[in-house]
């Protein structure tokens, strides 16, 4: 280094590194959002390409009025709500008893979950549908439900278990010889501690289920039993009139995911960087 | 206080049970078993028992509403002789490595800006992430309203504002372009995992190493290649482990940008699945298409799971 010149300038190509890095992602979300405000006059003559004039609400009013939007809001909250609390549940005490507790074969159990986060679903989406089909869960969202944590679940337990062991193990044992039991020392010591972790992991739950698409593009054929990612995609016409209210549709499927993210950002950046990968 | 001496120790024995099962299924066996039972019973009934299904489908003729009829490899081996399947495999391998290959060097970029000495961190990451986290389904519909051949804003970009080109280009729908068009929205879906993931391994170098470093003399190259890449290699090594395996199997961008076409030119092997399975309805056929690489995945997949537990002991 050569002190405050280079400083500066590996600033500056930082600066500039950034800004394009941050137009290059922001750029699609800017101009889903205003052609969801355009009017169709508008779209087809290529005019004030990059701001809607006139400003229009009528993309969301033809799609919540005419489509079947609502109601795929309605199954995506459903089936990713209940999903995620399944996930949760069952990962954060299976993560407690993979990360701390000694018995015969928890190392076996540990690399099959690992495994099983590995396993891509497009080698497991048709014999899945089989499964859903003879159980008579196929087109229905039960079906999509019990589905869903074939990779919540894995994915929630390998987070949380390099969670859990970043605890120190003596907080237990303090807590065990002042008397409490094991489950005590987990629900009364470990949990609260691992409260950020476990949101972190619940959120990463949702966003999972609320983005899936090839599961649910498969199980249902029932256009009003389609989630919000399917639906989206059968919208696909390459009709003009069809990118506005496409559009506006996206944008308030973005806005929960998104809403979450900036509110809880801190957690989703450290899970992601603590439980996926660590080296 | 008084606490009998049993109950002291690092085993108590408040959760085990009789002594000889104790020490034949570990100390905490019955907690143990029962926390992990709804995991293992998930894991056997939605991984182990379908994929194991799937196996035998992939020997047979199955159409749909029909039984299985079994016919030993035969899927495999016609598909191996197959002109659009190999066509498929080609596309498949050329999608998923320019994919990762570009990912990589991105994700490396953003992790170095991001560990530079700049303002408001915290935001720029998380800006940065926001491909990441947003449904990748939106993300394939926005890009296929940009690429549009003739109202999309890329052409608009180019022809009327930069005058780049003359006119207008069909980005999903020729043969020439289609490919790099679908690649293209998968690194700017995946780059961001690249850079986050090699950020925490950097921020986990130790400051000392860069000042001794700096002391011998090294420039700011020779500290980036001895320094910084030796310091994030396993992470590296996972993180394009993880990305191979997730972008060869990535199916929404490419059905939903091309389906594969224009004329196959986009066809990759879990949208061929897809289209065999529920377009041909010959399932037998497509779960051999899913299946076919399996002896490389379960490789890939079992050197990764090594190098992510091995991160975890640490």
């Amino acid at each position: 280094m050569t002190g405050r010149r280079a400083g500066s300038v590996e600033r500056a190509a930082a600066y500039a590194v950034l800004t394009t890095l941050a137009l290059l992602v922001l750029f699609p979300f800017y101009w889903m959002t205003i052609t969801s405000f355009k009017g169709e006059e508008q779209m087809r003559s290529l005019v004030s390409m990059f701001w809607p004039r006139p400003l229009v609400t009528e993309n969301y009013q033809q799609l919540l009025a005419k489509t079947d939007f609502a109601a795929w809001y309605g199954n995506s909250v459903f089936v990713a709500v209940t999903s995620t609390l399944v996930a949760t549940g069952v990962g954060t005490i299976g993560a407690y008893a993979l990360a701390r507790l000694r018995f015969l074969g928890r190392g076996f159990m540990a690399s099959a979950t690992l495994i099983t986060y590995l396993v891509p679903p497009s080698i497991l989406f048709i014999p899945l549908y089989a499964q859903m089909r003879n159980l008579g869960l196929a087109n229905s969202l039960a079906g999509l439900i019990a589905a869903y944590p074939s990779f919540t679940v894995p994915f929630v337990t390998w987070l949380l278990m390099g969670y859990f062991e970043s605890i120190p193990e003596e907080l237990e044992e303090a807590a065990m010889i002042d008397g409490a039991t094991r489950f005590g020392a987990f629900y009364r010591v470990v949990l609260p501690l691992s409260a950020p972790g476990v949101l972190a992991a619940g959120l990463y739950a949702f966003t999972q289920a609320w983005n899936e698409f090839l599961y649910a593009l498969v199980f249902i054929t029932d256009g009003r039993l389609r989630t919000l990612p399917v639906g989206l995609a059968s919208f696909i016409t390459g009709d003009v009139y069809g990118w506005g209210y496409l559009m506006s549709g996206a944008v308030l499927t973005t806005l929960p995911v998104i809403a979450a993210y900036i509110y809880l950002q801190k957690y989703m950046v450290e899970g992601l960087t603590a439980g996926s990968v660590k080296g | 206080m008084a606490v009998p001496a049993a109950r002291v120790g690092l085993h108590p024995a408040a959760t085990g049970g009789p002594v000889g099962l104790r020490r034949v299924f570990g100390p905490d066996h019955r907690m143990g078993y029962l926390f992990v039972m709804p995991i293992a019973l998930l894991v056997l009934s939605l991984v182990a028992y379908p994929f194991c299904y799937a196996i035998y489908l992939s020997m047979t003729h199955k159409l749909v509403g029909l039984p299985p009829v079994f016919v030993g490899f035969e899927n495999y081996v016609r598909l191996t002789w197959d002109g659009f399947f190999q066509r498929a495999v080609v596309n498949s391998f050329v999608f998923t490595f320019s994919s990762v290959g570009f990912k990589l060097v991105l994700g490396v970029v953003m992790a170095l800006v991001l560990t530079a000495p700049i303002r408001w961190r915290s935001f720029w990451t998380g800006v940065l992430l926001i491909p990441w986290v947003a449904p990748t389904v939106v993300s394939a519909l926005n890009f296929l309203w940009i690429f549009d051949g003739s109202l999309g804003v890329l052409n608009y970009l180019l022809v009327r504002v930069l005058h780049v080109l003359p006119q207008g280009i069909g980005w999903l729908s020729e043969p020439g372009t289609a490919m790099a068009s679908v690649v293209a929205v998968n690194i700017w879906r995946g780059f961001p995992f690249f850079g986050i993931s090699f950020l925490a391994g950097m921020r986990a170098i130790p400051a000392e190493l860069y000042e001794a470093a700096a002391v011998d003399g090294a420039s700011v190259l020779q500290r980036f290649r001895h320094v910084t890449l030796p310091g994030i290699r396993n992470i590296m090594i996972i993180v394009v482990l993880l990305s191979t395996i997730w972008t060869f199997n990535d199916f929404q961008i490419v059905y939903i940008l091309t389906k594969g076409g224009p004329g196959g030119t986009t066809m990759v092997m879990p949208v061929l699945t897809y289209e065999t399975a529920f377009g041909a309805q010959r399932l037998g056929e497509a779960i051999a298409v899913a299946l076919y690489l399996l002896p490389a995945l379960a490789v890939t997949i079992m050197v990764l799971a090594r190098y992510m537990r091995k991160g975890r002991k640490r």
